[in-house]
């Protein structure tokens, strides 16, 4: 009986771990294409918030949980539409560029939403629903934490082999990797560095947007002031820890996504410790991660650093 | 066809219309997003102006209003002039008003003119040593401070929630939804100005700050190397300067002022610990000090005026239905056309015939 119990709980921690992945992992990714050309964007906290605005909006006029998801990635578009003009044509700082979209994100999200639902109720909506694979998800403890998930989960998981292809494998991704390394090589062939980034970080964007978005709808069924709680900060860290590969974000990304899941569990558990140790948890293993990391061979040369013709 | 060109020199003038037509930008694009909503334009700037300077009583919630965003606005001048991009301000003051209140107890019973100075010391000291850690992180392992600040800053405020909640702070039967301390005794209250019970004295500390940041920053040792931290820290290495050490201060100086803020909050507005009227606080102040150009005076300017738009906001709230985050919405506005303008400044607009 108590085994049983125990199995249960380890199921249930490892399963939330792979759901609240994938928020994460969206975002991550979305950065990772965003800073391997260069751009160090710190708006990813600012941009993730405007995707679950959206969503919300969306959902709850329409409705229509793929016209959220849509809505969500067309604003993280515009976020970076928006970070990409200040960083990659009016060479802006990049930090400040960043600081400045958070802020700007954080007023006007709140504003809208404070305007929305202005004297009613908080209209709110039913999410995302875990879709059920066929037999797969049938296996005794990897079917319910691998195969019993919600749809885009699977699509998040997707995503670290396209960006790998994306990154490695394209001429799209030679000429974005040199946007980060070595972006004169570009300008010398005559090939415009401004555009490339441009395009690079608005798609960046849109899938960081997208990572905002599921927050909102598969986790939640509202929208709140602060709704990503840093979440945008942690995936920066990822990018860091994980050296700016695909393949180490994504462990980066399921360690904080497993700390998070553990945290939730050990509270409704009733573990005798403050429920805020618990939530500081991830805020906590981020500077500890971040004291440890010693190689950072990954990072693109011309992270930061505005592209001027000399 | 008109090009723009790089300028080999500053013209003041034109870096002056740079930023008028800045603020014109976005006082035109706040109006769109007050219409997007369906607010009456006209009515809410002319209540926000009301309520910002219609009357001595307006003028004084102003000043109240921008007492905090002016000292967590010299916070970020001092961090960001040496290029430390701390972004911890909104935990330091938190940490100000926490170390206030436990200096509060220390201290209960002293005579005021012990008294203030010396909660207000316990906060700064609560806003220095944050900003101690995050420049040892950034010293000895190498850890970017603006994302050492952000996860501090969470770190903080689940501290203060802690304490207010299931820790030893908490209000005696206080229920979950209702995180705050019991109200502080009357004596410790600042003092009021003018016999007016808005006006508390903290109000003087953020022109007091802003002179003093000003002196230190164009007129002192420390001031020179903070400057040089930000142009060229090489050459500020080869000049033998301690570049860990200047790095240690300047966190430790931008913690203090920003704690500052959290404990004339606590000790001249709110009278009790309690998180709602902190929160915003540190954020409004980088926008405030990256308004006013990275430089005292004008921090305080911008201080003022935005500190105005809340005094306005809250004025505006009790004639209609705007809510009142419309002011973080119209500072982000603003700090986007400003650093638009900073870029605009830098060149000069040219008129080039048709090939």
């Amino acid at each position: 009986m108590n085994q049983l119990f125990q199995e249960a709980i380890i199921v249930s921690i490892l399963a939330a771990t792979i759901r609240t992945m994938t928020p994460l992992l969206f975002s991550a990714m979305g950065e990772l294409i965003t800073q391997r050309a260069g751009i160090w964007n710190m708006g990813v906290e600012g941009t993730m918030l405007t995707g679950s605005f959206a969503a919300y909006i969306a959902a709850t006029t329409t409705g229509s949980l793929w016209l959220a998801v849509l809505a969500a990635i067309v604003a993280g578009a515009l976020m970076g539409a928006i970070i990409a003009f200040m960083t990659a044509t009016l060479r802006v700082d990049h930090f400040i560029a960043g600081l400045g979209l958070n802020l700007l994100a954080g007023g006007l999200t709140l504003y809208w939403f404070q305007s929305y639902i202005q004297g009613r109720a908080q209209p709110t909506f039913s999410g995302f629903q875990d879709v059920a694979i066929p037999l797969l998800s049938d296996i005794s403890v990897i079917g319910p934490i691998l195969f019993s998930q919600r749809a885009l989960t699977y699509v998040a998981l997707l995503t670290v082999p396209l960006v790998w292809f994306l990154l490695y494998r394209s001429r799209y991704g030679l000429e974005l990797r040199c946007l980060g390394e070595n972006p004169k090589a570009l300008d010398v062939k005559g090939l415009s560095v401004t555009a490339r980034q441009f395009a690079a970080v608005m798609i960046g964007s849109a899938l960081t947007g997208l990572g905002g978005g599921f927050l909102m709808l598969g986790f939640s069924d509202r929208f709140l002031a602060d709704f990503t709680a840093g979440r945008g900060w942690i995936v920066i860290v990822a990018l860091i820890a994980g050296n700016w590969k695909p393949k180490g974000v994504l462990v980066a990304v399921i360690a904080f996504a497993f700390l998070e899941s553990l945290a939730t569990h050990l509270q409704v558990l009733g573990a005798p410790v403050p429920h805020q140790l618990l939530l500081a948890l991830p805020y906590l293993a981020s500077i500890g991660l971040l004291m440890g990391v010693r190689f950072r061979s990954g990072q693109p040369t011309r992270l930061g650093i505005p592209y001027k013709r000399e | 066809m008109i090009r723009f060109e790089p300028r080999t020199e500053r013209d003041g003038l034109w870096t002056a219309a740079s930023f008028a037509m800045a603020v014109v930008a976005g006082l035109a694009v706040s109006a769109l997003l007050l219409a997007s909503t369906g607010a009456d334009v006209g009515q809410v700037f002319a209540a926000l102006v009301q309520g910002a300077a219609g009357s001595p009583k307006a003028l004084a919630t102003t000043l109240v209003k921008a007492t905090p965003i002016i000292l967590t606005g010299l916070a970020t001048v001092i961090a960001f002039r040496a290029q430390l991009w701390s972004i911890g301000q909104e935990g330091q003051v938190f940490a100000g008003a926490m170390g206030g209140y436990l200096g509060g107890q220390v201290l209960a019973g002293m005579p005021p003119l012990l008294f203030f100075p010396g909660v207000l010391a316990f906060g700064m000291a609560a806003g220095m040593a944050l900003g101690w850690l995050a420049a040892q992180l950034r010293n000895r392992f190498g850890v970017n401070e603006i994302i050492s600040t952000v996860m501090l800053n969470y770190l903080v405020i689940y501290l203060l929630s802690w304490l207010l909640q299931g820790g030893p702070w908490g209000e005696n039967g206080a229920t979950i939804s209702y995180q705050q301390s019991p109200m502080l005794p009357e004596d410790a209250f600042l003092p009021a100005l003018f016999g007016s019970n808005r006006l508390h004295a903290g109000v003087l500390l953020p022109f007091l700050a802003a002179a003093l940041c000003a002196v230190v920053i164009s007129r002192t040792p420390l001031g020179y190397e903070i400057r040089g931290l930000g142009y060229n820290p090489e050459a500020l290495r080869h000049k033998g300067v301690n570049i860990a050490r200047t790095v240690t201060i300047v966190m430790m100086a931008s913690g203090a002022l920003a704690a500052l803020a959290g404990a004339t909050e606590l000790f001249g507005v709110a009278h009790r610990l309690r998180a709602d009227n902190l929160v915003g606080l540190g954020y409004a102040g980088i926008i405030v000090g990256m308004i006013g150009g990275l430089r005292p005076l004008g921090t305080v300017v911008a201080g003022l005026f935005f500190g105005g738009l809340a005094s306005g906001a809250v004025y505006m709230r009790v004639l209609g239905d705007v809510p009142a985050s419309l002011v973080p919405a119209i500072q982000g506005i603003t700090l986007f056309f400003f650093l638009c303008a900073g870029v605009l400044a830098r060149y000069r607009v040219v008129r080039v015939a048709f090939q």
